[in-house]
């Protein structure tokens, strides 16, 4: 047998391993976020695939008593905000960002979590809480006394943009509209064919906060022939992982890829409007929590952010380009999260298509609140200063409303600019109403440019 | 030369036998002066493995070294604890490995006296995962990994200071000899200034391990040694946090040793003419990487770092027997050889073969011979107390030196060398306490340039704080600074030559557009680098 | 699927500027790259050729291009028209060249006190270039904590004639001092390295304290005519600004002297090239790394990139390979003595693995594996050891040209240029054939509108 012969995958080591590749170049370290505006992040050389080599594979208990405690070592990897900048500027394949995570959790591993920590990671439960009361949970947590109580008591920046909630969820509006099929837990053969009909993966924000961008939507995949199918979900588990809770995460998992995969086998194409959502369907289970067997695989390979998907159909000559024309200068922020997926810009592809649409691309990195990260009171002044050139891009286009795939960054930028921040969708959403008003009105030209 | 200095005992050969020498004599109550041609530990200790044995690897064939080892391991885990790494150790049946010998280790371990219990693979797999699934029984052993040059460092700390002296960079060229078989004199030439010291000592004992047939020779004694060759594999990676072996019949690329922030897979054995020259041919890499692919399947994958070789101190029986192309039928128990009988010397001894992990013990019998024909009756003490400098009595943590700094407050201003943590303020008391020095001698003590940058980033601030610090009050001149530099660069390719290709290839690539593309390295020394013409 | 005139696979110097040219010309050009790489590991300048005996760039490159097999063979008189080019292209952008292939080449000072001999530089490193005349002093200024930069050893060295070449081409300062400047905001900080030095520049108010603080300190070793060496961290984003403010707030003429990755001039000289490719609509995705690239006889058909999940391929009239050779990436030694390029499978021309290397670091020849590479006609693109052309479509740029050692004759930039010029050329006139037959432009993303030197 020779060298070359013995080779074989093995994603389980994937990412400790990447940092095998490192060069020490530095170039990660000219596109991170946060080490530009604190001194307290070394940057992520330092942290990721530098002081990967001075962490042991898994903490394990001593093995005599003259063995010190393998607490982990780490401090200041805690300030990565996970936005992935430099996993994409890597020349060398290192999983930096993902290296953080990991060792993010290993410092909460053993310990127990923080409350607030365990908290901003239980999206679903906040979201249930909040929703039959909304008027008065909204009012409560915009309340600058009862922030600042929050604050002092658990760490959430007193001015950290939170969401509004929703009077009602997603699904309990749809299950009243029927306007998708909201399924039990299974695939069924009552579905319509995958070639008719997508799966819906709405996340936490669409269904608590936003469900007008789910709706937005559906509405846009109706028009291009797609049923929406939502089955039983609940979050993916990001803010979870995000905040160290890999076992709670995995939990969410255990139930979210089961019922996926269900789909996902019988050719159902899974589409999110939240590109962080999609993000960990995508990669995230197998990168962060190791989980890649092939109901899991079937789920990542079957996962479309919703911009991404339209676009497809558009390359396959199938969308409907019945837009009318938006006349408007509009800011779009491509989220941290979107460029970890590597589809390029699929948005700003789809704003090509609308006629007088002056889609301008902000080109800036990341918004800062990366998902919880901007949220907690240590954090909230490095969120800020990440996201000033950005704000202050969007403040001077002074325009009616602005545009972002992710609705954590939709919340921070509204928060900071003061500009109406909406989901893609939503403007294409706009384009095909405008349209088709403009042709109700005027039947002979409309029809005749669609 | 100036009137020759008087000591009790000359100690040859500063690595950690010598060390341990120094150390038991002077808690003896002997004056004792240490010296090396070299940095203490730059010869085989500072080459081996990295391994502390727990002697699992003995206990068939040798069962007395095998028990020695185990005795040895559990001292040196009480007196150096800052020195050994409790990482554990399994010996490993792969499918390539005979049931035999599986089935009688656990028993000839017993034996042996060295802990052993079977584990269930599945256990070891989960804690291993980059282990061979196939995989198909283990055992553990109390394995662990062993650093050198901290170890010979606190070792010699306690001699000198109970006033014993220690010299690296002193070669022993010549000896007196007189008609009634005495050593009366040594002369000592200082390999950096040239300058030469005469030593009279009441004792002379060589622990030059492979260099020991020269030093012999300095008396008139012969001594063959049969160098054995070893070389390793260094790993970028910890693929592995505990020792893992095959349990097999000891041979080639069996072992792989967690080693600080990396992972040594090793050995090979050839015997060579001249410790000093041997070189890395990509047969050996290949031999290594094949043996080694079977216990961790990905190995093809992980990125090597560096190859380098040490030479054991194989001795040559007398009657001739020779060592082969596999020199391990040879005892690597050690052995003291009195040269008084032998060769007409009568205040002589050698110290050969033996392993790192008893050279406590090989010091501790060579003392006690020696002391006896000296007439001192004090007794060896070198297992009672505790090393010097061993901080709080753990055992090493490989994220030490990331926390200490992460408890400072972290970040890169202060790290001369990032790839291995190492700080300016470290650098700086290491060089107020060893220059004139190289900057290889700085990375024994500090671990700079061990990183996978392998010097490209750390050499020139390193050879900046040299120049700023190491000249005192007249700045150090900048021919000196070009050489250490330069030096460093070319000590740091020659280990990674062997493995050239992939990342490491790469890297060193980049080290090129460093030195050469930014800052210009061939105007330095220009009769040393030049650019094309 | 995503479809583009040209392909270029690889944003180092070569690449970009093959893909700014054929942008500039109208073609629909998408660059696609694992990372960034060699840009920001480089000083920053044009080396176009340089050895001792050679008074020019020009003089250099006529002695290269008359060895058998250096790319200059085939490219010299591409240099020229490529250098121009990007010269008014960064202008544009901002970022301004000195010196010329006519011009004299200098030795100019490093940060370890050697000297490297140059002939165009960025503006802000041009300083050193000038000869220096009798009375000229240099005062080399240091930063307090800074690692990377040490004035007080770099001075020592310079002060040796042996450094600075003893040719004849170039005087030295008759005195070099070194200073060293604590900078504002510093003391205390954990993390002190070029980036965060840069940043410092790039605000006004901390940089007016800066050069108040320089000067004091330049002041402080007397008066008379001179120049200042100061590290290369003279701003990013707002680079030009500072260069204004340093000759103007300076007391005698500042140079920037280049340092260790990152590489501030390599990391403007990246955001200046990325920001006129977007000018000219081309597209730039960095992190997306080809898994392969799509073939059809002797034709490149696509080229396919890794995304999170699933391929995305882009469907391509034309592909430059631009990966950047053994530093970059594009060439990857085996364990097996085999020099390989892993996207097309193109023949390399190497010597057997057991010659790659020499058996010292710095060998007065170099190591034979410098000299490795592909090999292609006239037209760049990669043939065969019979000379035969691979692939139709295909252009290969840069570093990974064989023949011609990089560092050691400080030609790698201009192999760059030159090539990535002829690449662009190339394609543009094979182009010309089948512009009748270009889909519609509809659906094609606008250009950001700002475009931004991007740190």
């Amino acid at each position: 047998m020779t060298i070359q012969d013995l080779v074989r995958e093995a994603t389980y080591l994937e990412i400790p391993l990447s940092a095998d590749e490192c060069l020490k170049c530095n170039v990660c370290n000219t596109v991170c976020p946060v080490s530009r505006v604190t001194d307290r992040f070394p940057g992520p050389k330092y942290v990721g695939p530098q002081a990967q080599r001075f962490r042991l594979a898994t903490i394990l208990p001593p093995q005599s008593d003259a063995s010190p405690r393998d607490a982990s070592p780490d401090h200041t990897v805690d300030y990565c905000s996970g936005c992935g900048m430099c996993t994409i500027a890597c020349p060398a394949d290192v999983k930096i960002a993902e290296i953080n995570n990991r060792a993010r959790a290993e410092i909460q591993a053993g310990r127990r979590p923080r409350l607030r920590d365990w908290l901003l990671g239980q999206t679903d439960l906040v979201g249930r809480l909040g929703v039959p009361v909304a008027p008065l949970a909204n009012w409560t947590l915009r309340n600058p006394v009862i922030r600042w109580l929050i604050e002092l008591v658990m760490g959430i920046h007193r001015k950290a943009p939170l969401p509004v909630y929703a009077r009602s969820t997603l699904r309990n509006q749809l299950r009243r509209s029927a306007a998708a099929v909201v399924d039990g837990r299974t695939a069924s053969d009552t579905d319509p064919s995958p070639d008719r009909a997508v799966v819906l993966f709405h996340g936490c924000a669409a269904n608590y906060y936003e469900p007008h961008v789910a709706l937005a939507a559906i509405d846009v995949l109706r028009r291009n022939g797609f049923e929406t199918i939502v089955p039983e979900q609940v979050c993916c588990g990001l803010p979870l992982m995000n905040n160290g809770l890999y076992a709670h995460a995995r939990r969410r998992a255990a139930t979210n890829i089961p019922v996926l995969a269900a789909y996902a086998r019988r050719g159902y194409r899974i589409v999110g409007t939240s590109t962080s959502c999609t993000h960990t369907l995508k990669a995230e289970y197998r990168e962060m929590l190791d989980i890649d067997d092939a109901d899991a695989t079937a789920v990542a390979q079957a996962t479309w952010d919703i911009c991404e998907f339209l676009v497809d159909l558009h390359e396959q000559g199938r969308l409907d380009t019945g837009f009318g024309g938006l006349d408007e200068t509009l800011p779009y922020h491509a989220p941290c999260q979107l460029k970890g997926h590597g589809i390029g810009l699929p948005a700003m592809d789809l704003f090509g298509l609308i006629p007088g649409l002056r889609a301008i691309d902000m080109d800036h990195d990341c918004c800062g609140v990366a998902g919880t990260y901007g949220l907690k009171k240590e954090k909230y002044n490095i969120a800020m200063a990440v996201g000033d050139p950005l704000f202050r891009r969007i403040r001077e286009a002074d325009t009616a409303r602005a545009a972002c795939d992710s609705e954590t960054c939709r919340w921070q930028i509204e928060a900071a600019t003061s500009t109406p921040t909406r989901h893609p969708i939503e403007i294409i959403a706009a384009a095909y109403a405008t349209g088709d008003h403009d042709r109700t009105n005027q039947p002979a030209e409309a029809n005749a440019a669609t | 030369m100036r009137a020759a200095e008087a000591v009790d005992v000359l100690i040859i050969g500063g690595g950690a036998t010598g060390a341990g020498l120094v150390r038991d004599f002077a808690r003896r109550g002997l004056r004792c002066l240490l010296v090396d041609k070299g940095d203490l530990g730059s010869g085989t200790s500072g080459r081996h493995h990295g391994l502390l044995h727990s002697g699992g690897r003995y206990v068939a064939k040798d069962p007395l070294a095998a028990r020695e080892c185990i005795d040895e391991n559990l001292v040196l885990r009480r007196i150096a604890p800052a020195c050994v790494e409790d990482t554990g150790g399994y010996f490993v049946v792969t499918p390539d490995d005979p049931d035999e010998y599986a089935d009688g280790f656990e028993a000839a371990c017993r034996a042996s006296g060295v802990p052993c219990e079977e584990v269930a693979v599945a256990a070891l797999l989960r804690r291993e995962p980059a282990l061979n699934p196939h995989i198909r029984r283990a055992f553990r052993v109390p394995d662990g990994a062993l650093e050198p040059w901290q170890l010979i460092d606190a070792t010699v700390s306690d001699a000198r200071a109970r006033g014993s002296d220690i010299r690296p960079y002193q070669r022993a060229v010549a000896m007196k000899v007189t008609a009634g078989g005495r050593i009366v004199s040594v002369d000592l030439a200082d390999e950096r200034s040239g300058s030469m010291t005469r030593v009279a000592p009441r004792f002379v004992v060589s622990a030059a391990g492979a260099w020991a047939g020269r030093v012999a020779a300095l008396a008139g004694a012969r001594l063959a040694m049969a160098p054995g060759k070893g070389t390793m594999l260094i790993f970028n990676q910890r693929m592995t946090d505990s020792v893992i072996n095959r349990c097999h019949r000891p041979g080639d690329g069996d072992i792989m040793v967690p080693v600080h922030e990396v992972a040594i897979l090793g050995t090979t054995e050839i015997t060579v003419d001249d410790p000093d020259v041997y070189g890395i041919d990509r047969n050996e890499v290949e031999a290594l990487m094949v043996e080694g692919t079977k216990l961790f399947p990905d190995l093809p994958r992980m990125r090597l770092l560096r190859a380098y070789a040490g030479v054991r101190p194989l001795y040559r029986d007398d009657e001739g027997a020779t060592a082969g192309d596999d020199g391990r039928e040879i005892s690597r128990a050690h052995l003291i050889i009195d040269h008084e009988a032998r060769d007409g010397v009568g205040n002589f001894v050698s110290i050969v073969g033996g392993k790192i992990t008893t050279h406590r013990l090989m010091a501790e019998q060579t003392a006690d011979v020696v002391c006896q024909k000296l007439g001192e009756t004090a007794r060896c003490t070198t297992a009672d107390e505790v090393l010097p400098n061993q901080g709080d009595g753990r055992t090493y943590w490989l994220g030490h030196r990331l926390a200490e700094h992460e408890d400072d407050g972290g970040g890169d201003a202060e790290l001369i060398c990032e790839c291995e943590m190492l700080t300016r303020d470290r650098l700086e008391r290491f060089l107020d306490a060893r220059w004139p020095c190289s900057l290889d001698d700085v990375r024994r003590g500090t671990r700079l340039g061990m990183g996978p940058c392998q010097g490209a980033f750390c050499t020139f601030r390193a050879a900046a704080v040299v120049a700023e610090r190491a000249g005192g009050a007249e700045p150090l001149p900048a021919a000196d600074v070009d050489r250490v530099l330069l030096d460093f660069l070319d000590e740091r390719f020659r280990g990674t030559r062997p493995i050239a290709w992939g990342r490491q290839l790469q890297e060193l690539w980049i080290t090129a557009g460093i030195y050469g593309g930014i800052l210009g390295a061939e105007s330095l020394a220009p009769e040393a680098v030049r650019g094309d013409g | 699927m995503a479809t583009a005139d040209v392909v270029v696979v690889g944003a180092g110097l070569s690449g970009l500027t093959a893909a700014i040219a054929l942008a500039h010309d109208g073609a629909r050009v998408e660059v696609v790259a694992r990372g960034n790489a060699t840009t920001h590991w480089m000083p920053g300048g044009f080396d176009c050729g340089s050895f001792p005996g050679a008074a020019s760039p020009s003089a250099a490159v006529e002695i290269l291009e008359a060895r058998a097999g250096h790319p200059y063979a085939l490219l010299a008189p591409d240099l020229e028209r490529g250098l121009a080019f990007l010269r008014g292209v960064l202008k544009t952008e901002g970022l301004v060249y000195s010196g010329d292939l006519d011009g004299p080449l200098r030795a100019v000072p490093t940060a370890i006190g050697g000297t490297r001999r140059v002939g165009i530089v960025p503006d802000a490193q041009a300083a050193a270039m000038e000869p220096w005349a009798a009375r000229e002093r240099l005062v080399v200024c240091g930063i307090a904590g800074f690692k990377d930069f040490s004035a007080g050893p770099m001075v020592a060295s310079l002060r040796r004639a042996s450094v600075w070449g003893g040719d004849g081409l170039t005087a030295r300062p008759a005195r070099i001092e070194a200073v060293e400047v604590e900078l504002p905001d510093q003391k205390g900080r954990r993390n002190i390295n070029a980036l965060e030095l840069g940043r410092g520049f790039d605000d006004p108010a901390w940089r007016r304290d800066a050069f108040e603080r320089i000067s004091r300190a330049v002041e402080s070793t007397g008066r008379g005519p001179g120049r200042i060496g100061l590290p290369a961290v003279l701003g990013i984003a707002e680079h030009a600004a500072v260069l204004d403010d340093a000759r103007r707030f300076l007391p005698l003429p500042p140079f920037e002297v280049p340092l260790v990755p990152p590489s501030l001039p390599g990391v403007r000289l990246y955001g200046a090239l990325r920001a006129a490719l977007l000018r000219r609509g081309g597209r730039l995705s960095i992190g997306e790394p080809v898994v392969r690239i799509e073939t059809d006889g002797t034709r490149a058909t696509a080229v396919v990139l890794s995304a999170a999940v699933r391929e995305r391929r882009v469907r391509a009239g034309a592909i430059v390979l631009a990966t950047g050779g053994i530093a970059g990436g594009g060439l990857i030694g085996r364990s097996d003595g085999r020099l390989e390029e892993p996207l097309l499978g193109l023949p390399v021309d190497a010597p057997p693995g057991d010659d790659w290397l020499a058996d010292e670091a710095f060998p007065v020849e170099g190591h034979p594996l410098e000299l490795a590479g592909i090999r292609t006609d006239a037209e760049l693109r990669p043939v065969d050891s019979g000379g035969r052309s691979v692939f139709e479509n295909v252009r290969v740029v840069g570093a990974m040209l064989a023949g011609h050692r990089a560092i050691r004759e400080r030609s790698g930039d201009g192999v760059a240029i030159a090539s990535g010029w002829r690449a662009a050329q190339s394609l543009r006139l094979g182009r010309a054939e089948s512009e009748r037959e270009r889909p519609s432009r509809r659906g094609r993303r606008p250009a950001a509108a700002t475009p931004v030197a991007r740190p």
